[in-house]
């Protein structure tokens, strides 16, 4: 086994050609100018970098963890219990149930967010529904607003939230619930005691892919949002598409990548320490 | 061990998967329509499927995804796993880094990812296409997989492993027979997620695609200026059926003659 | 995965790179690269041509002029045959991107409008030639919308509050608000485009949503009542829902142009030159526009285009209304500008 170490080569060969050289390029790029048609020229400067510190782009920014941080809660509240409740199925109903709910996300996001629209616009399903059912006298305008963006992207992200969940609970040693069980403990007790802390690493990759992914994402903003309102990637792209400001785009992206990095890690020790302190008490 | 879950969690799941299919049903639905416009309902008609067939940009562009989703997800799900294993062995600092190293592709936004990609490829002067697409697929991939299989892997202790060299197994042989078992639903789950993220990736394919390599999603993102057409409703309708009949097949097959074990399958 | 499970992997994996392979290689045929917005040609025409010419065409999509530029600059090519919009194209012709023309190889070009031969993105037509083109006006629905609508301060209505669609583009909007206040569309003084951003931010809590690509369902679909749209697209939310009338304003829109262009590393310049020439032939232009339900721009066309067409008041703009539009110029680094004031619009800041 000790080899296997160096099984981590191809690995670091195949990031350090295919993702750390273009990154270089583009921290290189964020400490360059522009010339007024968007060509990046060499004329080292810290512009791009001051601008961020514009309150318009910290408030964007701010925004975005915002939305992210409420989506991961959201998706970690409605994906555990579906995940336990697969792990705990038969080995057959656990593999229905995880195609089950990765399948629909193999169809194309763009179809799937429009079916939203379907759904939620004022002429749509959900609205004729309620008025039929006579809860509401008027339709309700339920699209472009900050609730169903909050929704799209709950909905984009469920399976990256599920999957890690589960493979964490599935391996747990269920041993431990049937002692607690046996000393007289309660669900609730067992659960939060032992079950929890058993999968805090799959709650970590889950919270992480999620947040992470979200703050990435700018199409359900455009969509269900109405592009009303702004997400730091929504800057990123058009910093590099229609305003051709290669360094500013740079720097955000460089910026963003950081403060994730911080955040992650920050998580990361949260969820440790309390994972150590609880296992300490058990023993 | 099984144990018994309350029924709350069963309605849960119940509801859960309600709101995940209340879309994908429109859609299937709305495959059926004979108006081209995702507006109002005006009539039954398989139209959209026959058309589907002549469609020879949609047909070109399904090849070109399933291929790019296939071949990525096999490569990053070996590397991602490998790296996953690799990482135990590796002292506390260098661990530090490459953890990092890993979330990177992740992290990164796709329009960073595809732009630099595409000013790489250049520099080295390969020819963009399906190889140049598949190549970026691997590289944010094996991260997801990765991810997956660390969190199995954090949950499982070594003394199995230890214990299986202790009796005389070959380090192949207590990965085959010990480790891999023990963290194939990570790989399963990581793959699964790396096939979808392929399958649906836009920005990333977009930059670094060539002539003659246009996916799926490139072809629908360019209809939105026109207005999708309900053959794309109607492929997504049969793709949903082909998966879940493929899998059911397997299930099926497999299990015949297992007796009592019965085992659980998954693509890949 | 077990030993079996990897040599099949393998397998595949051999397998599906050959097939890649194969297909980058297969036919010796001449190729022409397009690279377009989805469904821009008739499938047929494109048949046409290939059996002509004997060559093999090859069309791949891009989503707006952005992504495409972006692309083209950062070295991503392959193609002989783009279609950007006429800003893009000013803006290629100045980063050096774009091949001139042979003129000699595409003699049909005699039969492109004069209204559209020499346009100020391209001085003499050098670089490009048009495909289609269109005006932004107003489109609104007449079930809803009773009073006259005449001009653009009429998307400032307070009867219309929640139900005003803008286009998603900053040139385009904030170009607008200018024409409305009597400036040019491309302004680059300071003054004159604060003024417009604060007019629109006043419209602001009228606005239903900021959208390009989906404004015909969300007019089709009435969850909008009045909104900025290009003419073609008008035409288009009219045939599904004749509710919907459109003007343009009395202020004058904006006019804008899809073009052909040959990017500057094609690798069949000439063919490609071929094709535009005989994409302008007037039996296969009129089936192409027909077919794609855009405006021609081929005058010797007309008489093979259909009644319908010929009387689509939507896709045929008056010359009274042509008199009326201008071009997009280019605004240099005031663009940097226009997009902060984007940016602070879209976000409510």
């Amino acid at each position: 086994m000790k080899k296997s170490g160096l099984s981590m080569l191809p690995v670091l060969l195949w990031l350090c050609l295919f993702l750390v050289v273009p990154m270089l390029i583009v921290v290189g790029i964020s400490f360059m100018g522009r010339d007024d048609l968007g060509n990046v020229v060499l004329d080292f400067n810290l512009d791009a970098y001051a601008l961020f510190f514009d309150p318009l782009y910290l408030g964007i920014y701010w925004d975005t963890i915002v939305l992210s941080v409420l989506t991961t809660a959201l998706c970690l509240l409605l994906s555990y219990p579906l995940a336990y409740y697969i792990a705990n199925a038969g080995p057959r109903m656990q593999t229905w149930g995880l195609v089950l709910i990765t399948v629909p996300f193999w169809i194309n996001f763009l179809i799937r967010t429009y079916a939203w629209v379907l759904l939620l616009r004022t002429q749509g399903v959900v609205n004729e529904l309620l008025l039929g059912m006579g809860l509401i006298s008027e339709p309700l305008q339920m699209l472009y607003t900050k609730g169903a963006v909050l929704l799209g992207m709950v909905y984009t992200f469920i399976p990256f939230m599920v999957l890690p969940i589960y493979v964490a609970l599935e391996q747990m040693d269920k041993k431990l619930l049937e002692a607690a069980n046996d000393l007289g403990a309660t669900r609730w007790r067992s659960f939060w005691h032992i079950t929890l802390p058993q999968t805090k690493s799959g709650i970590m990759t889950g919270s992480v892919l999620v947040y992470v992914s979200t703050t990435g994402m700018f199409v359900v903003t455009d969509i269900l949002g109405g592009a009303k309102s702004a997400m730091i990637s929504n800057i990123i792209q058009s910093q590099y598409l229609g305003a051709r400001n290669w360094p500013f785009g740079s720097a955000l992206s460089v910026i963003f990548v950081i403060t994730s990095l911080i955040l992650i890690a920050l998580f990361n020790r949260a969820m440790t320490s309390r994972y150590q302190k609880v296992r300490e008490v058990r023993s | 061990m099984k144990t018994k879950s309350h029924p709350l969690l069963g309605i849960h799941s119940l509801v859960m998967m309600i709101f995940i299919y209340v879309p994908i049903l429109f859609i299937v639905a709305y495959s059926f329509n004979s108006s081209r416009l995702a507006a109002d309902w005006s009539g039954f008609t398989f139209d959209w499927y026959i058309s589907l067939f002549d469609n020879r940009h949609v047909m070109e562009a399904l090849a070109n995804s399933l291929t790019v989703a296939i071949v990525s997800t096999v490569i990053s799900t070996v590397l991602g796993t490998l790296a996953a294993l690799a990482m135990r062995k590796l002292g506390r600092r260098f661990k530090a880094g490459m953890g990092g190293l890993l979330y990177l592709p992740i992290i990164i936004p796709d329009i960073i990812m595809g732009l630099s990609l595409l000013v790489l490829f250049n520099q080295l002067n390969m020819p963009l296409g399906k190889i140049t697409i598949i190549i970026a697929h691997i590289t944010f991939s094996l991260s997801y997989v990765y991810v997956v299989v660390t969190t199995r892997l954090s949950g499982m202790g070594g003394q199995l492993e230890e214990a299986a060299q202790d009796l005389g197994a070959s380090s192949w042989q207590t990965f085959r027979h010990v480790t891999l078992p023990q963290i194939a639903p990570g790989i399963i789950s990581g793959a699964l997620i790396a096939f979808t993220l392929s399958l649906d990736d836009f920005m990333v394919s977009f930059f670094v695609s060539g002539p003659n390599s246009t996916t799926l999603p490139i072809y629908i993102y360019g209809q939105v200026k026109r207005g999708i057409s309900p053959e794309i409703n109607a492929l997504c309708t049969i793709l949903i059926l082909v998966t879940v009949t493929l899998i059911f097949l397997a299930q099926f097959v497999l299990n015949r003659g297992k007796g009592q074990k019965k085992q659980s399958v998954l693509p890949f | 995965m077990n030993n079996k499970n990897m040599k099949w992997a393998g397998l595949v994996l051999a397998g599906l790179m050959l097939i890649g392979l194969l297909s980058g290689c297969g036919s010796s045929k001449e190729t022409l690269n397009i690279y377009s917005w989805a469904d821009n040609f008739d499938e047929e025409v494109l048949k046409q041509f290939e059996q002509e010419f004997d060559v093999k065409v090859n069309y791949d999509v891009f989503a707006n002029n952005e992504d495409l530029l972006a692309k083209i600059k950062a070295g991503g090519g392959g193609y002989d045959l783009i279609q950007p919009s006429d800003y893009m194209v000013a803006t290629m012709i100045k980063q050096d991107l774009l091949a001139p023309l042979d003129m000699n190889h595409i003699p049909n070009f005699a039969n492109v409008s004069e209204a559209y031969k020499d346009p100020s993105y391209d001085p003499g037509n050098k670089y490009s030639i048009v495909y289609t083109s269109g005006v932004t006006g107003i489109a609104y629905n007449t079930k809803y919308v009773k009073d006259e609508i005449d001009s653009w301060e009429d998307l400032w209505n307070p009867e219309y509050k929640g139900k005003v669609i803008l286009l998603d583009d900053n040139r385009e909007v904030i170009g607008m608000a200018l024409k409305k206040a009597g400036h040019s569309n491309s302004s680059t003084d300071e003054g004159e485009i604060t003024a417009a951003v604060d007019d629109l931010k006043s419209l602001l809590p009228s606005v239903l949503a900021f959208d390009t690509d989906n404004i015909k369902q969300k007019m089709i679909q009435e969850e909008g009542w009045i909104a900025t749209v290009w003419s073609g697209d008008a035409s288009y939310i009219a045939q599904d829902n004749p509710d919907v009338a459109y003007v343009v304003p009395k202020e004058g829109g904006t006019i804008w142009s899809d073009n052909y262009a040959i990017p500057k590393d094609s690798k069949h310049k000439e063919l490609a030159e071929k094709f535009i020439n005989f994409m302008l032939d007037p039996e296969v232009s009129a089936k192409n526009y027909e077919s794609i339900g855009y405006s021609d721009p081929n005058t010797k066309a007309t008489e093979f285009h259909s009644e319908e067409y010929r009387n689509d008041k939507m896709i045929n703009l008056s010359e009274d209304e042509l008199s009326r539009t201008e071009w997009l110029g280019d605004v240099g680094d005031k663009l940097q500008l226009y997009d902060r004031f984007w940016t602070e619009l879209k976000s409510g800041r």
